[in-house]
């Protein structure tokens, strides 16, 4: 038996069931039970008349830079931290949008050298442009910019790189991060990874080594 | 001989029997919370090694589900109650009708008795989450935790508020009112926060907004501004006049149901009067702040807005509007049958309107339930021409749903009216100017909203979004604005012709109560999964993914189920609340009744057409007879 089913007959057992109170018992307040019975089943029941969709997760995806062979690759898997872990579509849009609560990023990746957005994403008080566009006056936003590789957004290099890449490949400028690139970043990275878990190790040991001794 | 531990540990014993079950419950919530700030502490430095924790059979995600829910219509009761009591009380001390103070009064033992059970579900469903989902939590707290203290602190407050605020009632009277008014102001104003400060928490999960560096003041405060905040405040304190107003009604009605004597029908009608006219004044304003919120969120991601409105829930939406109708046709039907019950004569000269009004609310509900799309086979679609029917498709979008919702409004708003005119004979030499005036008004504005429903469907959105459905608002705001004022005025010289009679309801009406009190709890529980579920499996909408097991959003059918058990859970907690609450009132009525025995003949005044006062005329009668 479907669960639709299954909860279409309870709900008929309950409209069924204050119908039968308001039909044979006179107590007033478990009549207002088996009223409020008789409307809760009834509304279930229509709610279970309508179209039955579930909203299923889609699966989760793993940015695997093993894979990536093209400059393109590495746009897709930006684009995809883009609008996801990277949080950057929660203040920007890419074209005009009323809503943006931070500059329209079109063409940013045509208009800046990748070191300058590098350091725009990691350090974004170092050099504030109230406008980059410098069109018109300029521009106070209500969200301030975070540095986009510590919490609680905690880009890694090679991902920052892929969002770069992803900003000059939508910009329609040439992608100039290239695969070499990504990859001696995650080197970089895997080993400071290495390191700090080595640094951890220790101090860890270390707290343990303390604790031995007796006071 | 008794050691000093032993003396220690019955003190204590003492105070906490002593200690009020309210304190006891702030006390226990605040023990509930150290657990939250050492999870804040440490959330940085640990690495936290579980994200999820599972209940067997009924699961995690359907455990909070039933909690949370609890809790929030507990709290919204909770909230609502306040601002109207509080308004009683004022129009109580303006006008020197005791029947209002102690209206209001009476609605504060209810608040009272709801309060500790309010905070008892709150410390529960704070308990499980941190308990289940200690990732989600922690980041929140990680994020928030500024906002727990002042949380913190505005419950004591509210706490210790309240405490004066109904226990003080009778010693505040006379000289001390404007003080105890004073205190009613500050209830308001601390549950305003309490109401507000969590709304924060929830709206980031559906909307963050990226937060930058800066010390953890700066941090919470701006995660507390995100989009949907306020628009979801002003919803929520509607809402919650709207919940208060309806429970009180239902409360009122089984109350009327179960009265043996007339005095008590008569007071419980009155009562039931009051909170059908709160749930109703409240209901008027609440979809303006629904269609507010709902264009924030489209605003802040049209992606939501379309899973809302045009996406798997976009049927919800349909049930939606079959609940406000049936709530909007039962208020109305309430109004109507104190018409035709409560002002003899008036039903022949309403009658009618009355059927006018019924034909229009049909029609319009009619029109907002109708589906954008139908569930249609192939060939069914092939004869439709098409997915959408040639004339339902007309039906089915905004610009239609947004007319026949104002003129629903604006119909209820004249019921209203009309009640409040019947039995009345105007005597001010301009009131039948006034009258034309307003008859021609009402027409206008009618037409005005139809046609800019009309014209709205030859309109890009935005223009229809930005111009028509403000100026559609703005009219019905515009008549509710000029015609309360302007009937009060005509009705400040009007003679009655027919007395009100109270307590000579028929069952139905009590009934039709309790109706409106399901419809607006089915409806809280409704928006509150739409809300929760538009944000699909994001635990905070794109920042924190949903990643266990119960990462999907349930079918409307499954979810309608859990809904329907909620509000029979809640129902039933309520009651059995309201009815502890009232056991001293039966010993006192009991207590009144023998005293009554003594009372000589012609000492209890007899029962006007404002009979409602008549208890506390009762009650000053044996008095007068005690003295």
């Amino acid at each position: 038996m479907s669960e639709v089913a299954l909860l279409q007959i309870i709900g008929l057992c309950v409209v069924g069931t204050g119908i039968l109170i308001l039909l044979f018992i006179k107590g007033m307040f478990l009549r207002v039970i088996g009223f409020v019975a008789m409307v809760l089943g009834s509304f279930s029941l229509i709610a279970l008349g309508v179209p039955q969709v579930a909203s299923l997760p889609p699966a989760i995806e793993k940015f695997d830079l093993a894979k990536v062979k093209s400059p393109d690759d590495l746009a897709a898997i930006g684009q995809k931290i883009f609008f996801s872990k990277g949080q950057c579509a929660l203040c920007h849009s890419i074209g005009p949008s009323e809503s943006a609560r931070c500059p329209d990023l079109n063409g940013i990746g045509a208009k800046l050298a990748p070191e300058f957005i590098y350091e725009s994403l990691t350090q974004p008080q170092a050099y504030i442009y109230l406008d980059f566009r410098h069109a018109s006056q300029p521009e106070e936003y209500p969200a301030r910019m975070p540095h986009i590789n510590k919490d609680p957004i905690g880009l890694t290099k090679p991902e920052i790189y892929s969002v770069i890449a992803f900003l000059q490949k939508m910009s329609g400028a040439d992608i100039t991060i290239t695969v070499e690139d990504v990859m001696e970043s995650q080197e970089e990275h895997d080993e400071a990874v290495e390191v700090a878990f080595m640094t951890n190790a220790d101090s860890l040991d270390t707290g343990a080594a303390e604790n031995d001794v007796d006071p | 001989m008794k050691s000093a531990d032993q003396i220690q540990q019955s003190s204590v014993t003492r105070f906490l029997e002593k200690m009020p079950t309210i304190v006891k419950c702030v006390s226990f919530l605040s023990v509930l919370l150290l657990p939250v700030i050492a999870l804040a502490a440490g959330a940085d430095t640990k690495p936290m090694s579980v994200e999820y924790r599972d209940v067997p059979w009924i699961g995690s995600r359907n455990l909070i589900w039933i909690v949370a829910q609890q809790h929030l219509l507990l709290a919204g009761f909770v909230l609502g109650v306040p601002i109207f009591a509080w308004v009683c009380e004022i129009v109580g001390w303006k006008t020197g009708e005791k029947r209002y103070d102690n209206l209001a009064k009476e609605f504060t033992k209810l608040l009272t008795s709801a309060y500790a059970t309010t905070a008892l579900f709150g410390g529960i469903l704070l308990f499980l989450l941190i308990g289940l989902y200690p990732k989600l939590m922690a980041y929140l707290s990680e994020m928030f935790f500024p906002s727990f203290m002042i949380y913190c602190l505005l419950f004591l407050a509210e706490t210790a508020v309240l405490y004066m605020y109904w226990y003080g009632w009778d010693y505040m009277q006379g000289n001390k009112k404007a003080f105890h008014l004073f205190l009613g102001f500050l209830l308001n104003l601390f549950a305003l926060g309490i109401m507000a400060i969590p709304n924060s928490w929830a709206t980031f999960q559906a909307s963050p907004v990226v937060v930058a560096d800066g010390d953890a003041w700066v941090r919470a405060w701006t995660a507390m501004q995100n989009p949907t905040w306020m628009p979801v405040n002003i919803h929520r304190l509607i809402a919650n006049v709207v919940l208060g107003g309806f429970i009180v009604g239902a409360y009122a009605g089984i109350r009327y149901l179960l009265a043996v004597s007339q005095e008590e029908r008569e007071h419980y009608d009155w009562m039931g009067y009051v909170g059908n006219f709160i749930g109703v004044f409240g209901m008027l304003p609440l979809p303006f702040a629904g269609y507010w919120l709902m264009r924030e969120v489209y605003q802040y991601n049209q992606q939501m807005g379309i899973t809302l409105m045009g996406g798997f829930l976009a049927w919800l939406f349909i049930l939606q509007a079959m609940l406000i109708g049936v709530l909007f046709l039962g208020a109305n039907y309430y109004f109507w049958m104190g018409i035709a019950h409560r002002i003899p004569g008036s039903e022949k000269q309403y009658k009618k309107p009355i059927m006018a009004m019924l034909v229009i609310l049909l029609l319009c509900l009619g029109v907002w339930m109708t589906p954008h799309t139908l569930v249609a086979s192939l060939a069914e679609a092939q004869k439709m021409g098409g997915t959408h029917h040639p004339l339902l498709g007309v039906f089915g979008v905004m610009s239609a749903k947004m007319t026949v919702a104002n003129i629903m409004i604006l119909v209820t708003f004249m019921s209203f009216i009309m009640y409040w005119r019947a039995g009345k004979q105007e005597t001010a030499g301009w009131a039948k100017a006034a009258k034309v005036m307003m008859n021609v008004l009402l027409a206008i504005a009618g037409i005005a909203v139809i046609v800019l429903g009309v014209w709205g469907y030859f309109v890009p959105a935005i223009i229809r979004i930005n111009y028509f459905s403000v100026a559609q608002v703005l009219i019905v705001g515009f008549i509710m604005v000029t015609f309360t004022p302007l009937t009060w005025l005509l009705l400040k010289s009007a003679k009655t012709t027919t007395e009100m009679v109270w307590g000579k309801m028929p069952i139905r009406a009590g009934y039709s109560l309790v109706l409106n009190a399901v419809m607006v709890i089915l409806l809280m529980s409704l928006m509150g999964y739409a809300r929760s579920s538009s944000r699909v499996h994001w635990h905070i909408y794109g920042v924190m993914r949903d990643t266990s097991e119960y990462a999907f959003s349930p079918a409307l059918g499954y979810a309608a189920a859990f809904m329907s058990l909620n509000t029979f859970v809640y129902c039933l907690l309520v009651s059995f609340i309201f009815w502890v609450a009232t056991l001293g009132d039966k010993a006192k009525a009991q207590q009144a009744k023998a005293e009554m025995s003594d009372v000589p003949a012609g000492a209890a005044p007899t029962m006007a057409g404002g009979a409602p006062s008549s208890r506390e005329n009762i009650e000053s009668g044996i008095l007068e007879n005690h003295k």
